[in-house]
């Protein structure tokens, strides 16, 4: 068995890669997509700690990430959707009309 | 551990193997006869009217949005379900956690219904 | 031991390379379907782990479902690239993020020599039935019933949510 670190590191790029998407793309769909590279980077983490540690607890905040996930794409999505109705185009740095 | 996932990886490298060496057969085997007939895209056998690139319908969207919500639910049910039958003392309690789940996400589903969205028109 | 480490080098190769994959490609489609490789080699490398039942989940959900209106919202949208190519508010921002990037690598680094993961101990033999969907259903429904229930007030919040954003009104 390997140690945890390797793992630990690997869940480390995956977090740094999908920062990255969110701050350099501008296409929403993308930047979604990033966020939800980092909640997996997060979760294999937790798994990593859970087999190492010997308790599932990991396991239980991992499906509760997940659910957190679907809900926050059922609605991000829906949010893109009916941008994209208003407007016809889903450019993120024309959204900024709510600056106070 | 991962011996006992040996047949499933077998399982899997089988079934790429297979799936992709038939592709690559097929090209490297197969003669190439194309003519602008057998190069449309197939309709069950009608022309082919307009792009294929055209937009969903968000109703589309709106089924698979719900799909997704209700897929998680299952997934909730599972490991319940899986526990009900060796737990016996707190079958009760067991049982009134999933009613009280299962309570909260029929307000969603009757609220769906009302508003018309499994309806197609 | 060393077939341990052939999977992972293998599993993060490729889980690495999908996921710059994703934050690269002009097309979103792509862009897409390179994430379902990504979550399939975590989905290995969670049975690696001894994570069955979440392994499982993992594809069923993420793979199966998510990427599913992911796909969808792509066709729906259907603007394939053409909103990458409009002129950028903040130009700076593609130079500053690598940057920043690797500033968060390397503080996550500084945290790998401070000696913090000494603390995680050696792996050792599981119990049996470790990561099967029984004991994981045991915290669930016992220590995290909590959890649980507000789960459920999350989805429907979404669902409400959902069907407020995407039906058309009459």
């Amino acid at each position: 068995m390997l140690p945890a670190y390797p793992y630990l590191i690997l869940s480390a790029v995956l977090f740094t890669t999908g920062t990255l998407g969110v701050l350099i793309r501008r296409n929403p769909i993308i930047m979604f997509m990033s966020i939800e590279l980092m909640l997996n980077a997060a979760n294999l983490a937790f798994i990593t700690f859970a087999r190492y540690q010997q308790s599932m607890d990991g396991h239980v905040f991992v499906f509760i990430v997940m659910t957190v996930a679907a809900a926050e794409v059922a609605v991000g999505l829906g949010i893109i959707v009916a941008i994209f109705r208003l407007r016809g185009n889903i450019n993120v740095d024309e959204l900024d009309e709510m600056k106070g | 551990m991962l011996v006992q996932y040996l047949p499933f990886l077998i399982l899997f490298i089988v079934a790429v193997a297979f799936s992709g060496g038939a592709i690559l057969l097929s090209r490297l085997l197969g003669p190439k006869r194309p003519n602008p007939v057998k190069l449309a895209p197939y309709e069950s056998g009608m022309v082919p009217i307009g792009g294929t690139r055209r937009p969903f319908h968000i109703r589309y969207y709106l089924v698979a949005m719900l799909f997704i919500l209700f897929d998680i639910e299952i997934i909730f049910l599972y490991p319940w379900a899986v526990i009900y039958l060796t737990a016996r003392a707190a079958r009760l309690f067991l049982l009134l956690e999933m009613i009280v789940f299962l309570g909260v996400l029929m307000i969603g589903y009757i609220y769906i219904w009302r508003k018309g969205a499994l309806d197609w028109e | 031991m060393i077939a341990e480490l052939v999977i992972f080098i293998i599993l993060g190769i490729v889980a690495v390379s999908s996921a710059f994959a994703v934050i690269l490609s002009k097309n979103p489609v792509y862009a897409v379907l390179f994430l379902v490789i990504n979550f399939f080699a975590l989905a290995m490398l969670y049975l690696v782990l001894s994570a069955q039942f979440v392994a499982f989940i993992q594809i069923l959900v993420y793979a199966g479902a998510i990427m599913v209106l992911f796909l969808f919202v792509v066709m729906l949208l259907n603007l394939t690239g053409a909103i990458e190519s409009l002129q950028d508010k903040l130009p700076a921002q593609r130079w500053l993020a690598p940057a920043l990037g690797m500033v968060l690598l390397v503080e996550i680094a500084v945290v790998f020599l401070s000696g913090f993961f000494a603390q995680v101990p050696e792996a050792s033999e599981l119990p049996e039935g470790f990561g099967t969907s029984a004991p994981v259903g045991m915290l669930l429904f016992s220590r995290y019933v909590l959890p649980f229930e507000v789960t459920s007030a999350v989805l429907l919040i979404a669902m409400v949510g959902s069907i407020v954003l995407a039906k058309r009104r009459p």
